[in-house]
């Protein structure tokens, strides 16, 4: 086989090479180079704030705020530290102040109205193929309405570790650095969030 | 290890969070205990449970972000410049230099986000050998970047990402583009996977997923990528039975036009018969115009008897 195993990345798109030229480029004006940057991980960051806020507006809002936020912020970048991290830290925070702004005013509905009655918001965002099969669908919608229920009932900071790690790809090194922790407490989070996952998903798969 | 610490390790062992020495002390721990080898098992099933509950991301919702970020970016750049530079930046028309990108974007989403609202279809999922029957739903591949001389690099899901690069000759590579273009929830990986099996003529294998994207792909983008690559099999039994069933029931007018093409360019005995009923049921104008020609070609009758 050739194959040639690498170390597991922190970010999804593989332009490291090319990286750091980007963000000098981007950050003497050449807008096009900021406009790669954003690029190589705006998809990432859309889907960080989707999984958190199941809300498409929300994760707009969430994409415009964070980049804006890079945007006016670059010049003060050191390239000696991770673009990635950087980034996801900004994403991260702002998705956190909106979900505690959500539990204050308590928000956080995952039920809306459609022509159809009302139903689980993340119902409404993508059934993928599964809608053709309607025992599959049931089954799918029960596991996603427990999932949500766990994903829920996590502490933000288990939360946000899980998502990035499981749905992102992220390393725990890299998710301490970005919420400002170290590795090990990042693994714990990661522990009990499975943990509670385990738990409560246990009897259905 | 004991059993708790194997317990509390499995999930962590499935992330690739451990230190070799905690792996290999896990692995020949599960070996030996059979209940920790269920529990593990257990694990394994619930992080395929939670990978098919990742939230898509409609490509409409990414264009749209795209296009609101430059007009607001360009906003910035214009509060920063200070007014004067202001009426010299829009003199050049810089908004709709990076609208223009975004436009065409749109109209690639408009026929991803079409596709959704369609009808989905079900059916068998043809296998890929090899791919998931020991590591079930947990592998994926998240991106790819096709290069010179064929070699291609992948991003792999397998809950722990790892990046992978060879060429398609590659077993593992070829597999797993094999089950990208089949099964990846990004339409835009399909078609691209399709495209690099296509060029490296890995015939016997691609030709089945190829046909199983062309009859039940959700987005007409990947369906049309499907007909594309197909194009060498045309005169192919199986591939003429999935072209005549495209061109009776695809509800995409595009895709049933490149079928007509495809059908054809290899006649067949049935092709004029086919081909008159389409021009019966059609309700595209294009469509049928395309069906009526194809027929004064064949010097056949453009109704039927």
């Amino acid at each position: 086989m050739n194959s040639e195993a690498a170390p597991a990345m922190n970010r999804p798109s593989p332009i490291d090479a090319d990286e750091a030229a980007l963000i000098r480029a981007a950050q003497k004006g050449d807008h096009e180079a900021f406009e790669r940057l954003v690029h190589a991980y705006d998809r990432g960051v859309l889907q960080i704030a989707m999984n958190l806020l199941r809300s498409p507006d929300d994760a707009r809002d969430i994409y415009q705020e964070a980049f804006l936020r890079v945007f006016k912020n670059l010049h003060l970048f050191r390239l000696d530290s991770s673009f990635s991290t950087w980034l996801y830290r900004i994403v991260t925070n702002l998705c956190l102040d909106l979900m505690r702004k959500r539990k204050t005013r308590r928000e956080e509905s995952s039920v809306v109205e459609t022509e159809d009655g009302p139903r689980d918001r993340l119902d409404t965002v993508a059934e993928g193929r599964e809608l053709g099969d309607p025992q599959r669908s049931l089954i799918s919608r029960q596991l996603r309405s427990r999932i949500d229920r766990v994903l829920g009932e996590l502490t933000d900071k288990e939360r946000l570790v899980f998502e990035l790690r499981h749905y992102q790809g992220m390393r725990l090194r890299a998710i301490g650095e970005t919420l400002g922790t170290s590795e090990e407490a990042a693994k714990m989070c990661l522990f009990r969030a499975t943990q509670k996952m385990r738990v409560a998903l246990g009897d259905f798969v | 290890m004991n059993c708790e610490s194997a317990k509390k390790n499995a999930a962590l062992f499935l992330y690739g969070e451990l230190t070799i020495e905690e792996e290999q002390a896990f692995q020949d721990h599960i070996e030996t205990c059979a209940d920790c080898g269920r529990e593990f098992e257990a694990e394994k099933r619930v992080q395929a449970a939670l990978n098919r509950n990742e939230v898509a991301i409609d490509p409409a919702l990414l264009v749209r972000s795209r296009r609101e970020l430059a007009l607001r970016l360009e906003n910035a750049r214009m509060r920063q410049a200070g007014f004067g530079d202001w009426l010299r930046r829009l003199s050049d028309l810089r908004i709709a230099a990076l609208a223009r990108p975004a436009a065409a974007l749109a109209l690639v989403a408009l026929g991803f986000f079409g596709a959704r609202l369609t009808t989905p279809k079900t059916a068998q999922t043809p296998q890929v050998a090899g791919l998931g029957a020991t590591e079930p739903g947990v592998m994926r591949v998240r991106y790819l970047e096709s290069g010179p001389s064929g070699r291609v690099h992948l991003v792999v899901d397998e809950t722990r990402q790892r990046e992978l690069s060879g060429t398609v000759d590659d077993d593992q590579i070829r597999r797993l583009l094999l089950a990208a273009a089949r099964e990846s929830s990004d339409a835009g990986l399909r078609a691209e996977s399709m495209d690099v099996l296509k060029a490296e003529r890995t015939a016997g294998e691609l030709r089945p997923v190829l046909l199983y994207a062309l009859q039940h792909d959700s987005n007409p983008g990947v369906r049309l990528k499907a007909l594309d690559a197909l194009k060498p099999y045309g005169g192919e039994a199986d591939v003429r039975a999935a072209l005549t069933q495209v061109l009776l029931t695809d509800d995409n007018p595009g895709v049933r036009a490149q079928a007509i093409d495809l059908l054809v360019e290899h006649k067949g005995g049935m092709t004029a018969g086919v081909l008159q009923e389409v021009v019966q049921k059609e309700n595209n104008s294009y469509v049928r115009l395309r069906c009526q020609r194809a027929l004064e070609d064949m010097n056949a009758s453009v109704g039927t008897f």
